[in-house]
């Protein structure tokens, strides 16, 4: 069981907003692995755009599971999984970080932050560590406050998207995918599976 | 090119050297030929070529086809050892490739068999263990399986492929058992729905129970053979003189069932997990049935320690002569069973001990899981188990 990807986003009016991200691509093989954290950063932002404000969700695409919460004071977060890692722990997880990033990190900076001139360091330590969820959170069986049936299923990142977008409209006029990623997202498509890095 | 066998074999042992050392001074020159998996391996050499810059490939590699790896094995020219490295880099590229591990085990079977030294060795009151060889190279292909299950789910030929070795190069050496069923548990349950990895613990299990059997037809042999006063698996003394270690069968299933239930707990919505479970119950009622005639006769004033509780391996008492009536059944006026159904059926009946726990263990989920999955396997886990003892 894996994560890959943990990120903390602004939902802005007009647009959503990267603040800080941390990302283990290690499994990847070592061609692939600045593509992959271009599409983990392109997926996080697209799936905040598309969640309300107070909602939890868990987006599935292949054998990835992306989990966000967007709280309503419109602080987000947004963690990659693998399909083993169990959600509960990805939404203790959320809840700690945005709780923590919003103690540490002034509201003001928010909107208009990146991860180069935000101040919040913790992020790559609470990656390293809960990939363990039973050592990061020992009360894993434990009941959670959490009431998971609130939190929204999508079994496709094309559900989150409005009638007649198509999600490789989105890719190609991406500013955060570089070209290579481009071209990569396209082959794939062509062999019927989207970002196949595995 | 008009060369003796002999220089082609000094050159392609020097290609083969060349290539090791290019990946021991960087690993990843493999990712960095980026091709289908299906590749072969004059391809890589070729994009080797490409990556390390040098022509002595382009050359080499027309050689390489006219001399398959196992002829260049067997005239002596290609070390074995160089070739099981090279195909353990291969496999970090390619980890299913199955023509890596059928050629893998050609490998293995080749070194087994060339040696003038033994593979096993008497040792005292164990009888025979792998000799020390032996034991590196059994420790090094459970490396390599484990690196390549770890980059692929669900990695059937990687997992075949150690079970093998554990066949035929260990011979299913308890010891060797005991120890994987211990080193293969964390990885276990950092990967809950490798079907595969569950699968090989499902050998372990399977293989400790065929390896005591036999030991306890042996020592029951022996048994009858020496003092009326039965030997029984606690007593240090006794354990000592016979041919194995003593381990506890029933406890370590009761070990496995435990780890499965903490699993089932902590991740909930995983079929693997719930298949395990299946095949480990079935371990443990198929067990209770199995044990030789003779020792079920024997009294509990027969044994100066205790019971016959107490041996661990018999179920209280009653249980045992309604075990022994169900193995009379006859089944076959009944139609339209499963293969599995029908084989159950000539086993005896779990006991009820065990069936009683199970079901409470289904409800405790039941009732306070969320996840509809994991509802869902919990009852066709139950239906299971009522098919088991009707």
């Amino acid at each position: 069981m894996k994560l890959y990807s943990l990120s903390v986003l602004y939902k802005g009016d007009a647009k959503v907003v990267l603040l800080k991200a941390a990302h283990d691509v290690s499994s990847f093989s070592f061609f692939q692995r600045s593509s992959v954290q271009e599409f983990m950063t392109f997926t996080s932002q697209l799936i905040v755009e598309r969640s309300s404000k107070g909602t939890r969700a868990s987006v599935k695409e292949q054998d990835y599971l992306c989990h966000v919460y967007v709280r309503n004071d419109s602080l987000a977060g947004v963690v990659i999984a693998d399909n083993e890692y169990p959600s509960r722990v990805a939404f203790t997880l959320l809840e700690k970080v945005l709780d923590e990033f919003s103690k540490q990190v002034d509201r003001i900076d928010w909107p208009v932050g990146s991860p180069a001139t935000i101040n919040y360091t913790a992020l790559e330590g609470h990656l390293s560590r809960y990939q363990n969820p039973r050592e990061a959170d020992p009360m894993t069986k434990v009941q959670a406050e959490l009431d998971e049936t609130k939190i929204i299923l999508h079994n496709t990142m094309e559900s989150l998207l409005e009638r007649g977008e198509k999600l490789d409209d989105l890719v190609s006029k991406s500013e955060v995918l570089g070209t290579q990623s481009k071209a990569f997202y396209k082959t794939a498509r062509k062999q019927n599976s989207c970002c196949a890095i595995m | 090119m008009a060369e003796t066998n002999e220089e082609v074999a000094v050159l392609v042992q020097r290609v083969v050297k060349d290539i090791t050392n290019a990946f021991r001074r960087n690993p990843h020159i493999i990712d960095r030929c980026h091709m289908h998996p299906a590749a072969s391996k004059p391809r890589l050499y070729h994009c080797m070529e490409r990556e390390h810059g040098s022509s002595i490939y382009k050359m080499r590699k027309n050689q390489q086809r006219r001399l398959g790896r196992k002829e260049l094995i067997l005239s002596g020219t290609l070390n074995p050892i160089k070739d099981l490295h090279l195909g353990k880099l291969a496999l970090t590229k390619f980890p299913k490739s199955p023509e890596t591990w059928i050629h893998r085990r050609w490998v293995l079977q080749q070194l087994i068999q060339e040696t003038s030294l033994p593979s096993f060795v008497t040792k005292g009151n164990l009888g025979t263990i792998p000799a020390e060889r032996t034991q590196r190279l059994i420790q090094e292909e459970m490396e390599v399986c484990g690196e390549a299950a770890g980059r692929y789910p669900s990695n059937y030929n990687a997992w075949s492929h150690r079970i093998w070795v554990l066949q035929h190069l260990a011979k299913l050496d308890v010891k060797i058992l005991l120890d994987e069923l211990s080193s293969t548990k964390h990885w276990a349950s950092m990967h809950v729905s490798d079907h595969s990895g569950f699968h090989y613990r499902q050998f372990l299990l399977k293989s400790l129970i065929s390896q005591t059997v036999i030991d306890s037809s042996v020592m029951e042999q022996n048994c009858l053979r020496s003092e009326p006063a039965l030997v029984l698996p606690k007593d240090e003394e006794a354990a000592a003189s016979t041919e194995e270690p003593r381990i506890n069968l029933p406890h370590l299933l009761e070990e496995e069932v435990e780890f499965s239930t903490d699993l089932i707990d902590s991740y909930p919505g995983h079929e693997t997990l719930w298949c395990h479970r299946r095949h480990i119950f079935y371990l443990q009622h198929h067990l209770n049935g199995r044990f030789p005639q003779s020792m079920t006769q024997l009294s509990p004033a027969d044994s100066p320690g205790g019971t016959l509780s107490d041996l661990h391996l018999i179920p209280a008492g009653s249980q045992l002569s309604q075990a022994m009536e169900v193995d009379g059944l006859n089944d076959s006026s009944k139609q339209g069973y499963s293969q599995e159904t029908k084989r159950l059926k000539r086993t005896p009946a779990p006991d009820s001990l065990g069936l009683e726990m199970e079901h409470r263990f289904i409800d405790q989920v039941l009732s306070t899981c969320r996840n509809v999955e994991q509802a869902r396997f919990a009852n066709a886990y139950r239906k299971w188990l009522v098919t088991l003892s009707q």
